[in-house]
């Protein structure tokens, strides 16, 4: 796949412009799914998408093959998600949207054979949760992100993040910390 | 016995390295098993969320939504000149080059036979080509200089005055990646380095076809424009007094002789 991708690069690069279309398709899907993990929610996401590839390509020349391209693009995508969160006014936005919108909560409710007061349950538990990830910083919640839920080591959070080592390590703890001290609540219901 | 810290806990729990050693303890204090255990119960929750199923035509729309705000970047012509464009750039500025170095060797032994002053010819060509060299380059780091401070104070909103900017970097990007090529192989990584860092910020800037405020906004934040001003203040320093110490040098050497 890298060396394919690294055919294709350069083919853009000699002015084949529709040969990126091979790129984005390839790729859209892990990185609209990193960034959903980040902003929560479809919008934002797909928006994001879009602008991690366009940004992707007007940097194409600085690309220097050191990683794959799946995984420059991806990081060039966890920043502009990072961008985003960090923006407070996409923030309120996104709670506004969380209290007004309850038809995506039900998206992510247990299983349908469950009873109405374990679906309630498990409603208040996932909104419990939203809410504590949204209270952790832009940087928390992204290295967090990335190391619970997409699985990267410590080297690559830093490395997306531009942060040392250790310090993604220290904003993935303060991030769990926080999220087990938010839910702590909730404990005894689960 | 000194039990885990929460710290080591979310590292065991994440597998990492460094924290196999509280893998032992682990087995003899029941205190930090149920502590895992329950670290393990909380975390494990938040792997429920959800993301929306994104299948085979997602690409294909996203693909046709970007396609039109993409410039196709410059065609590279083919033919023997066009191929070998960046080795015939190379020899013509290493000709050039050569040429000053004899230009001023030449005119370097007139004037010291016009003074009637003997001097050491036999290391007159490295130095004269070092200088030549470094006149060069402090040349670029000063124009590279100066681009960067427009990029911290740009308007964004002055479109000529963002035109010129992306000239200008567009200018540099050329005779920057034959620095940065020339520093690497003359194994200098302070230079070749910051010379990288560089590249990546005019290739940004000359490349963005609608430089907005957000982008300028982003670039000089994500690539640290302010810092790698710094690091080429700090080497148009370090070339300009190169160039004084040598200077001073020839100066004291003429001195002696006289």
């Amino acid at each position: 796949m890298q060396a394919n991708d690294d055919s294709v690069v350069r083919a853009v690069l000699a002015g084949d412009k529709d040969a990126y279309g091979v790129l984005v398709r390839a790729h859209s899907a892990v990185v609209f799914r990193a960034a959903f993990r980040i902003v929560g929610n479809e919008a934002d996401a797909e928006e994001i998408v879009q602008e991690a590839f366009l940004r992707g390509y007007q940097r194409l020349e600085s690309f220097e093959r050191r990683s794959s391209f799946g995984t420059w693009i991806y990081r060039i995508a966890v920043n502009c998600a990072l961008n985003r969160v960090g923006r407070p006014g996409i923030e309120a936005e996104y709670r506004h949207g969380e209290e007004s919108d309850s038809e995506e909560k039900t998206v992510q409710v247990a299983a349908l054979d469950a009873g109405p007061e374990r679906v309630l349950l498990s409603r208040e538990i996932k909104a419990a949760q939203e809410m504590a990830m949204r209270r952790l910083t832009p940087v928390e919640k992204t290295a967090f992100v990335l190391r619970h839920l997409e699985d990267r080591s410590m080297g690559e959070i830093a490395e997306v993040l531009g942060i040392a080592p250790n310090a993604a390590k220290q904003a993935v703890f303060r991030a769990v910390q926080k999220l087990r001290r938010e839910l702590a609540p909730l404990r005894g219901t689960a | 016995m000194k039990h885990l810290s929460d710290e080591e806990l979310v590292e065991l729990y994440y597998g990492d390295h460094s924290a196999r050693a509280g893998d032992g303890h682990l087995s003899v204090c029941a205190e930090c098993s149920t502590r895992l255990a329950e670290l393990r119960r909380d975390l494990e929750g938040v792997k429920a969320m959800v993301v929306p199923e994104r299948g085979a035509e997602y690409g294909e729309r996203v693909w046709k939504a970007l396609r039109p705000q993409l410039i196709p970047y410059e065609k590279k012509a083919h033919g023997f000149f066009s191929k070998n464009w960046a080795q015939w750039r190379i020899a013509a500025v290493a000709l050039g080059c050569a040429a000053l170095v004899a230009a001023a060797f030449v005119g370097g032994r007139i004037w010291e036979r016009h003074q009637k002053v003997t001097t050491t010819a036999t290391n007159t060509s490295p130095q004269a080509q070092q200088r030549v060299v470094l006149v060069v380059l402090t040349d670029h780091l000063d124009r590279t200089e100066r681009l960067l401070v427009s990029l911290e104070h740009a308007d964004s909103s002055d479109r000529e005055e963002n035109a010129q900017l992306q000239s200008e970097a567009r200018d540099l990007l050329a005779s920057n990646r034959l620095y940065r090529a020339t520093a690497s192989n003359a194994g200098d990584p302070v230079l070749a380095g910051a010379l990288d860092r560089l590249q990546g910020v005019l290739a940004e800037v000359a490349n963005d076809p609608n430089l907005t405020a957000a982008d300028l906004e982003r670039v000089r934040n994500e690539m640290n424009t302010e810092g790698i001003l710094f690091e080429i203040r700090v080497l148009r320093a370090r070339g300009t007094e190169e160039m004084s110490g040598r200077q001073n040098k020839l100066g004291s050497a003429k001195g002696a002789t006289i």
